[in-house]
């Protein structure tokens, strides 16, 4: 396949997705609902998933969406997992607060 | 004398003796038990032979000329006036039985680079002397002792510590150099503690063996230090070098010392200015005298045939056979002499009088034993070293006797040793108490007994170095004549009075005749033809049974003879005057302090030396008659003590006690030995321990408080770090990692 993609635009792909990382990131640090904070994972996940992809298609190869199906379905798998740990904690504390389980200090 | 098989096969002299200490320390408690006291018999008495037939091999070769030493491993051959100056004869050997250390580059052998000590023997008149004395003497007192210490618990300890004495012992007269006389220096010091401290289950023992190591050891300090030095500047500690003694070449430390100060370095100079006294601090230590007599006294708490064997005849007479073989480092420093002499006087005048006013037995002659020590000193510290060992020999033999007899009487009046409790022993013990006239007579110095001829020497050599010191030693003459007829009297004649319970320390031991008498009254009737065991009727002690006995006879025919015969034909001045270490010391002496005045013949006297060949005819006449002087107000001056003694302790008792009184300041002064104890408690003991206090709070708190500091930094840092990135919060950890990427990242990237 012949590189459509103009190399100076590769820039403009991974700055996309270092942007949504960093958004992610400061999300996650920032945010205290604990499912808010899983979004904010997830959106890390994407943001290096559009950096993957754009690494594939600069290179001419699918190696980078290959990778991306893989971290596509871990990222669906933990989701089921993060949920369900957010469920049985929320049981515990009857609240989705982080702050609740400060109790782990010390 | 090197081809003696005696001097080839040495090594068995130190080592019978232990070995049976150990079969008898390893065997004793539990197969020997009882008879714990064979093995020693066999390994000391082994000694005493192999000492006893070296002596007359010894004559033997004076007497046929034999001329100089051998050089090693050759016949005796006439070498020696080549080299000598006056062309003394000497016979001496040398047995090395191994190199024990030899530190540093053998390359430079003979200068302080190079540190050899063989294990090896020297052998001349002088060790021969001390190891008849030693092995001899020690032989009949383990004799006397197995009859002694019959019973006791331990019976097997004492054996075996006995033998490491005797061990200790031999080594410190056969060593061949310094490091051999610390090793067995060290090693009595060592059995006596465990021999005084043998009642350990006594508190008094135990602080008497601790204050005797521990005195020892302040002297053994100084003893070290001049050993370390004397190798700093002559680079040997080996007396004569270990070739053996070869006249006019100076390999060892003795004859280095002995060259003309010109041919010396600066150090060596002034080492030699110092070493002296070091060794002689040494000395003093070992030997009790003033200010490290304290322990001497209170040494008595070990069983008796100790007090015989270790603080009379054998142990405290080290100090003088160091002195007397280290002459040659004595002699050239005036100021040493003068204070080894003087100190000698005032120990034996001061411990004189502190005798004077004692009630324990032993007490009073552990006092008399640092007097005559004192005497020895004088001896060899106005240039008269014959007469300090001559008065070694002697006291060895009625000391010894003394304490043995004492400890009869210990037995007798079931472990009583107040002469205050008991009186008119002479029909108890019979024959003790013609042994202890005997040895009565001879310690104060009553003619012809042996006392009188070494006493005698000594008081003629010290009145020629200085009259006042003649005149203190007359005067401790006089106060040891009084002291022991003061005890005589006392104990043996007067009206009959014993103890009739037992001393509560009384250890039951020898208590063959223990079970059932005690408590009664009438005690010992002594049998004194029956010396069969004691049967059911308790009137029939036999507290003189024949294994106690002969070992006094022996010591106390020893008491009689053995003063004329040595001294008679200045026999002994010749045996030891064919002593390198004799002649050695003459030769300086005649260097250092002839080049003085010209008219101080007497001064250095050959005699005492034992040099005879060298004296002037008219100083010989000269001589003769000053010391038939000196016999005879010797002799008034003992029997003035006796009758001093018998009018106040037996005629007229009550006398004494009114005398006592109204004297009574200066007297409990003496009771209470000048309360020298105290003072040292006072200002020694005491402020060490507040030292010692002091440094412990240091310690626990300071130095124990940088080790605590040490564990609780990280403990501070762990809290710290608790309390700052533990939080608790989920998102705090989420920052902890990505500022921990970030800084990665930047280290690696930048």
């Amino acid at each position: 396949m012949t590189s459509t993609l103009d190399p100076i635009a590769l820039q403009h792909y991974l700055a996309v997705g270092g942007i949504m990382f960093v958004i992610g990131l400061i999300g996650f640090m920032t945010r205290r609902n604990l499912i808010l904070m899983f979004l904010c994972t997830e959106l890390m996940f994407q943001g290096v998933v559009i950096n993957l992809v754009a690494f594939g298609a600069y290179h001419d190869n699918f190696a980078g969406q290959a990778f991306t199906i893989f971290v596509l379905v871990i990222a669906a798998a933990e989701a089921s997992l993060a949920l369900g740990l957010i469920v049985l904690l929320y049981r515990h504390k009857a609240t989705l607060d982080a702050d609740a389980w400060r109790e782990l200090k010390g | 004398m090197q081809d003696l098989w005696i001097v080839q096969h040495s090594y068995l002299i130190p080592l019978l003796p232990l070995i049976a200490a150990a079969i008898a320390g390893f065997f004793g408690a539990r197969f020997l038990k009882g008879q714990s006291h064979w093995p020693i018999w066999l390994g000391v008495g082994a000694s005493a032979v192999m000492s006893i037939v070296l002596l007359f091999q010894t004559i033997g070769l004076m007497g046929h000329g034999a001329e100089a030493s051998a050089a090693h491993g050759s016949a005796a051959h006439a070498t020696a006036s080549a080299a000598d100056r006056h062309g003394a004869k000497t016979v001496s050997a040398v047995y090395n039985a191994f190199t024990w250390i030899a530190a540093g580059d053998p390359k430079n052998a003979g200068t302080n680079q190079y540190f050899e000590a063989a294990a090896g023997f020297f052998f001349d008149p002088l060790t021969v002397t001390m190891l008849c004395v030693v092995c001899g003497i020690g032989f009949f007192i383990t004799v006397f002792a197995a009859g002694y210490m019959k019973g006791e618990t331990g019976y097997w300890r004492f054996f075996a510590y006995l033998g490491l004495f005797i061990f200790s012992m031999t080594c410190l007269v056969m060593g061949e150099n310094l490091i051999m006389l610390y090793l067995g220096w060290e090693g009595v010091g060592l059995c006596s503690y465990l021999l005084i401290g043998y009642y350990y289950e006594k508190p008094a023992a135990r602080e008497a063996a601790k204050k005797a190591f521990l005195v020892n050891r302040i002297g053994d300090f100084g003893f070290g230090i001049g050993i370390m030095l004397s190798f700093a500047a002559f680079g040997t500690v080996s007396y004569f070098g270990a070739d053996g003694y070869t006249p006019g070449v100076a390999n060892g430390l003795l004859e280095l010392a002995a060259k003309p100060q010109a041919g010396m370095t600066d150090f060596q100079v002034q080492v030699l200015n110092w070493l002296p006294f070091l060794l002689m601090l040494g000395a003093f230590g070992k030997s009790a005298q003033f200010p490290l007599y304290v322990w001497l006294p209170d040494a008595m708490e070990g069983p008796t045939p100790v007090s015989a064997l270790i603080h009379a005849a054998t142990m405290v007479t080290a100090g003088v056979y160091m002195i007397a073989r280290c002459g040659t480092l004595f002699v050239g420093n005036e100021a040493a002499m003068m204070t080894v002499a003087f100190v000698g006087a005032f120990t034996a005048l001061f411990a004189g009088s502190i005798a004077l006013r004692q009630f324990d037995l032993k007490k009073v002659f552990a006092y008399s034993t640092v007097s005559q020590l004192g005497f020895m000193f004088v001896g060899v510290g106005v240039l008269a070293p014959v007469t300090g060992v001559f008065h070694l020999v002697t006291h060895a033999f009625f000391k010894a006797l003394l304490f043995l007899s004492s400890g009869v009487v210990m037995h007798a009046m079931l472990g009583h040793l107040d002469m205050r409790k008991m009186s008119g022993l002479k029909t108890v013990l019979p024959k003790t108490r013609w042994l202890m006239l005997i040895g009565c007579l001879a310690l104060a110095g009553v003619i012809p007994l042996a006392g009188f001829w070494s006493k005698d020497e000594i008081v003629a050599a010290a009145w020629h170095a200085s009259p006042v010191l003649g005149i203190v030693m007359l005067l401790t003459a006089f106060v040891t004549a009084y002291y022991t007829f003061r005890l005589y009297f006392r104990v043996f004649e007067g009206p009959r009075l014993v103890p009739d319970q037992p001393h509560p320390d009384h250890h039951g031991a020898g208590d063959d005749h223990g079970e059932d008498s005690h408590g009664s009254a009438a005690h010992a009737v002594a049998s004194a033809a029956n010396p069969h065991r004691h049967q059911a009727d308790h009137h029939h002690h036999n507290h003189e049974p024949a294994l106690m006995m002969v070992p006094l006879v022996v010591l106390a025919i020893g008491a009689v003879i053995a003063g004329l015969a040595l001294w008679q034909g200045h026999r002994l001045g010749h045996f030891l005057g064919q002593s390198p270490s004799f002649v050695g010391a003459f030769e300086l002496a005649q260097d250092t302090y002839n080049v003085k005045a010209a008219d101080q013949a007497h001064w250095v006297n050959p005699l005492v030396f034992g040099q005879p060949e060298y004296r002037q005819a008219a100083v010989v006449k000269a001589e003769a008659t000053g010391h038939y002087i000196f016999m005879a107000v010797s002799t008034i001056i003992a029997l003035a003590g006796i009758g001093l003694a018998y009018s106040l302790h037996l005629k007229d008792r009550p006398k004494a006690d009114r005398l006592a009184l109204s004297m009574s300041g200066v007297a409990n002064a003496m009771e209470h030995k000048y309360w020298v104890d105290e003072f040292y408690q006072a200002a020694v003991i005491e402020p060490l321990r507040r030292i010692g206090g002091i440094f412990f709070t240091l310690d626990k708190y300071f130095v124990d408080g940088l080790v605590w500091l040490a564990g609780f930094i990280p403990q501070l840092g762990g809290f710290v770090l608790k309390l700052t990135l533990q939080r608790g919060y989920v998102q705090g950890y989420a920052l902890s990692m990505v500022l921990g990427i970030a800084i990665i990242l930047l280290v690696v990237f930048l």
